[in-house]
């Protein structure tokens, strides 16, 4: 490569990278602001409440396999509505992955300011449990606990938040201490500011890029780890309903009805799909040293 | 070196401590076992007499060290089923996990490295954008999803292979290649970041400036470095080839542990969950443990550094 | 009258391994520094780095606290770093440090970075404060609006001294305030530093390895050598007469076109905290080094004839100079 295409090359990037995003970004975007508002516009968009049974259409095939317009996706075996249930679902299954990447954020953010803060044993004592969880697969681990302490939705958000904790950990960790070293941090804790201040004001805002980065590359993991769980009938329980949870009971009838397991499988690929994509581009663009 | 070996034990060692106090911690937190197990209605008297019999009664860290001393003895306790041993019931199932691991693993392995290789130093041509396609595919399509899709076509449509069951090596082919190829998306992924990495790197560009051929600086230079960080990926997935399989072996209703495990959890079964969690926990502490000492072998830095710190 | 800050045998250790079997090596930073200063005066602090300076800063200003020695603020000691009476302390002395753009946050604009010391001690932080701040070191009020990253080195520079001289401090320790700077704006910097020190009487702490600037600024100077004071004195008298050998190594390494020839350049391997020489901690390099030099450490005292401190067992008369064959 010749020098004059190297120069070419670097000055015509910014202006490109202004101009706009890739078109899978945005059809990426379009995918996951589709799956929002179907999550937050679920009670008013349902044609039909998700429980509701109509045992004269049982296993009524979709519209695009020769099926009628009454139930566009079809219906399954108790008659209920497949995209009902796929409304309720994606509400669902949004709701766990947006509850556990919070917590997960929360918790791995907060441990490790405490170990860049405190630094020896509270350090020592949060590294130890970083290397731990990162040395055990989490679906072990969590299947553990459910089998010690049963399923509640709630508890189930919250073991979901144990996933990944320890990354943003390393990074909260890595980045308050280089921080405090040499830079504002130690400055601003000079001028006399309490530790809230410090990593509050300070700290918090400086790595938010990075976190929400991270945050949406996690994303796509929860999701799958959740989906995972309940096709395991693990997770969300019976009357409630999720994404894996369709594909798990649509799984009896693979042979006769397709359709109960396929209509949930593609907005888990998709949505997993979307918001990975958008989490590379998004590295890419605001954190390169984040690999 | 010693030291860097004894260090990294110590960390196995504490890993494996904390993977059986997150077992009884966990144990304890759940509540009463006598009440979990014995229906509620049970008798007092037996509720006692069960509470007795498990040493329920004493203080919660002679329980903890007895415990601990259990473990050590290897008597993880009996399923609270059907009374058999929790190790022997867990054992029985290994073979039939690892006949679904290992030929997975030898694909994303084979299959995983070179293409990422391939893609990293083809940068940007269409086998590098399909493969990164294909890794981005695998990673976002979930297991279970990928095997009922496989077991629609081949086992439904086609009819070539069958749906589940373990009665011969057909029926491994198609758990075999749903596990397969996940894991090949990802470690190909990981490879070629890697490679990219390293390839950037200013002794590449030194060795090639220096007049080094392209494939020997990569075959020197390139590979070695780019292995450090792969090492870490293939470590993991060695660790996890008795863990891997849960939701695949539900699939296609393979009696590996991971059903074992499925079961165990929808029954409550604690001893048998415990047994496979400390197990799971020893093989990926293993697996650690070595890649640990491959990256002494492969990164010299590391052995030094280690030690200074 | 008791002196604004008063330090007495700092010592300050840190503990290092070397190779992967080595021992935990302990390191002296900081080895036995007593020093005073008082309101409204400057005490330049000078010597290589590694020499323990920086150090000495952080722990007069009680960012870190000595392993032995005290450290005496108006005539009160250090409370612990990171207390609240600590915290309440930084309202009464401040830092100006080397690197401006790493010290400031550059996610907020000057002016609220100005205006955080008075919120953090309750003070009045309304803009008109602000405004009055920016405008005392220099800087336009409605650069207040502008991020770190959208000022010159200089002008950041004083963004930091507006953000320290917000709590009104009586010392300023400023730890190499200059030497990240352009020539041309080092002497801007300085004339700024005096002049504040005029207006308010703020006492300063000026810790530099360049020795004419330290002369520019301060009422005394002190010379560091290995976690050691070595000289201490009036800055003209220091330059034009160092007593100590190290300091006279200093001085002639300064360019001077009308001095000619006779610099010293310091023999041996540059100063190692890890391991410290016997005696004198500067005998291996020394050119008069004597046999008493590496068997005994000197002591910080004053010379006879002028009353200088040095430690240095031929400067006080104690031991024959010999001049070592070059």
């Amino acid at each position: 490569m010749s020098d004059t295409t190297i120069e070419t090359a670097t000055a015509t990037a910014p202006a490109r990278r202004r101009a706009g995003m890739p078109l899978a970004i945005i059809l990426a975007l379009g995918w996951i602001g589709l799956v929002l508002f179907v999550a937050l516009a679920a009670d008013w968009i349902n044609p039909y409440a998700f429980t509701a049974m109509d045992l004269r259409n049982r296993l009524a095939a979709p519209v695009f396999m020769g099926g009628s317009w009454s139930h566009p996706l079809g219906t399954d075996e108790l008659g209920r509505d497949v995209l009902s249930r796929l409304i309720v679902s994606i509400r669902m299954s949004l709701l766990i992955a947006f509850g556990a990447t919070l917590i997960s954020a929360a918790l791995g953010v907060a441990l490790g300011f405490l170990a860049a803060h405190f630094r020896g044993l509270a350090e020592q004592a949060v590294m130890a449990l970083v290397d731990f969880q990162a040395a055990m697969p989490f679906l072990i681990l969590a299947l553990a606990v459910l089998a010690f302490f049963g399923n509640s939705l709630a508890l189930f958000i919250c073991l979901l938040g144990l996933n990944g904790w320890e990354r943003y950990a390393r990074i909260a960790r890595g980045l308050a201490i280089s921080a405090g070293a040499q830079g504002y941090a130690a400055a601003v804790q000079q001028l006399g500011a309490s530790p809230w201040r410090v990593y509050g004001r300070h700290v918090l805002p400086n790595i938010a890029s990075t976190l929400i980065v991270s945050m949406t590359l996690a994303f796509p993991e929860i999701i799958l780890l959740e989906s995972g769980l309940s096709f395991l009938g693990l997770g969300v329980q019976p009357p409630g309903t999720s994404l894996g949870n369709m594909v798990g009971y649509g799984r009896e009838y693979l042979t006769r009805a397709p359709w109960i397991l396929l209509a949930p499988s593609v907005v888990i690929v998709l949505t997993t799909l979307a918001v990975s994509m958008l989490g590379d581009w998004l590295r890419d663009r605001l954190d390169p040293t984040l690999r | 070196m010693l030291r860097f070996l004894g260090t990294r034990l110590a960390r196995a060692l504490l890993t494996l401590v904390l993977v059986v106090t997150f077992a009884f911690v966990v144990l304890r937190l759940s509540g009463d076992p006598a009440l979990l197990i014995m229906s509620a209605d049970a008798p007092p008297e037996a509720i006692a007499a069960f509470r007795r019999a498990w040493g329920l009664d004493d203080p919660l860290w002679v329980q903890y060290l007895r415990y601990f001393g259990a473990i050590l003895h290897g008597d993880l306790g009996q399923s609270m089923r059907d009374g058999r041993g929790a190790i022997e019931l867990v054992a029985e199932r290994v073979p039939a996990t690892l006949a679904l691991t290992l030929p997975a693993l030898l694909i994303k392995i084979g299959l995983g490295i070179p293409a990422g290789v391939y893609a990293a130093l083809h940068r940007n041509s269409w086998i590098d954008r399909g493969v990164m396609f294909l890794a981005v595919a695998g990673f976002t399509v979930p297991s279970f999803v990928l095997g009922l899709l496989l077991v629609l076509l081949f086992a439904v449509q086609l009819g070539w292979l069958p749906s589940g069951g373990q009665e011969s090596w057909r029926h491994a082919v198609l758990p075999v290649i749903t596990l397969g190829m996940g894991g090949a998306a990802v470690l190909a992924r990981f490879t070629r970041s890697a490679m990219l990495e390293v390839l950037g790197q200013p002794y590449m560009r030194t060795a090639l400036a220096k007049g080094v051929p392209w494939h020997v600086a990569v075959r020197r230079h390139a590979l070695p470095n780019a292995a450090i960080p792969t090492v870490t990926i293939v470590g993991f997935m060695v660790g996890s080839l008795l863990a891997g399989a849960v939701v695949v072996e539900s699939v296609f209703s393979w009696p590996g542990v991971g059903r074992l495990l499925v079961v165990a959890v929808s029954n409550r079964d604690l001893a048998v969950v415990q047994c496979i969690l400390l197990l799971v926990a020893a093989t990926m502490v293993t697996a650690n443990l070595v890649v640990d000492l491959l990256y002494g072998v492969l990164d010299p830095r590391l052995r030094i550094s280690a030690g200074r710190t | 009258m008791t002196p604004l800050l008063e330090a007495r045998e700092l010592v300050r250790r840190y503990s290092m391994r070397r190779g992967m079997l080595g021992r935990p090596v302990e390191v002296r930073a900081v080895n036995g520094v007593t020093l005073r200063l008082e309101a409204g005066r400057t005490l330049g602090l000078v010597g290589e780095s590694g020499c323990g300076k920086s150090t000495t800063g952080r722990m007069v200003l009680g960012l870190e606290a000595p392993d032995e020695g005290d450290v005496q603020f108006e005539g009160a000691p250090m409370p612990p770093p990171g207390s609240l009476p600590w915290r309440r302390q930084r309202a009464r002395m401040q830092m100006v440090y080397q690197d401006p753009l790493g010290a400031l946050d550059r996610r907020l604009p000057i002016g609220v970075q100005v205006a955080e010391p008075l919120q953090i001690h309750g003070l009045p932080a309304d803009a008109t404060r602000v405004h009055a701040l920016l405008r005392q070191v220099g800087l336009r009020p409605d650069q207040a609006e502008r991020y770190p990253h959208e000022l010159s080195g200089g002008q950041r520079q004083r963004a930091v001294l507006a953000r320290a001289l917000a709590t009104d401090p009586v010392l300023l320790v400023c730890d190499e305030p200059i030497s990240a700077l352009d020539v041309s704006i080092q002497a801007q910097v300085m004339n700024l530093l005096v002049e504040l020190q005029q207006q308010r009487g703020i006492a300063l702490l000026f810790i530099s390895h360049d020795l004419r600037a330290v002369r520019q600024m301060s009422h005394r100077v002190a010379v560091m050598y290995l976690g050691r004071i070595v000289e201490e004195g009036e800055p003209d008298a220091v330059l034009h007469d160092p007593a100590h050998p190290y300091a006279q190594a200093l001085v002639s390494a300064i360019p001077d076109p009308t001095r000619r020839g006779n610099r010293i350049v310091l023999q041996g391997d540059p100063p190692n905290p890890a391991a410290r020489p016997s005696g004198c901690a500067f005998h291996p390099r020394c050119p008069l080094a004597v046999s008493l030099c590496a068997r005994q450490a000197p002591a910080l005292k004053p010379r006879p004839g002028d009353g200088r401190l040095v430690a240095c067992h031929v400067a006080q008369g104690e031991a024959a100079p010999m001049r070592k064959a070059a």
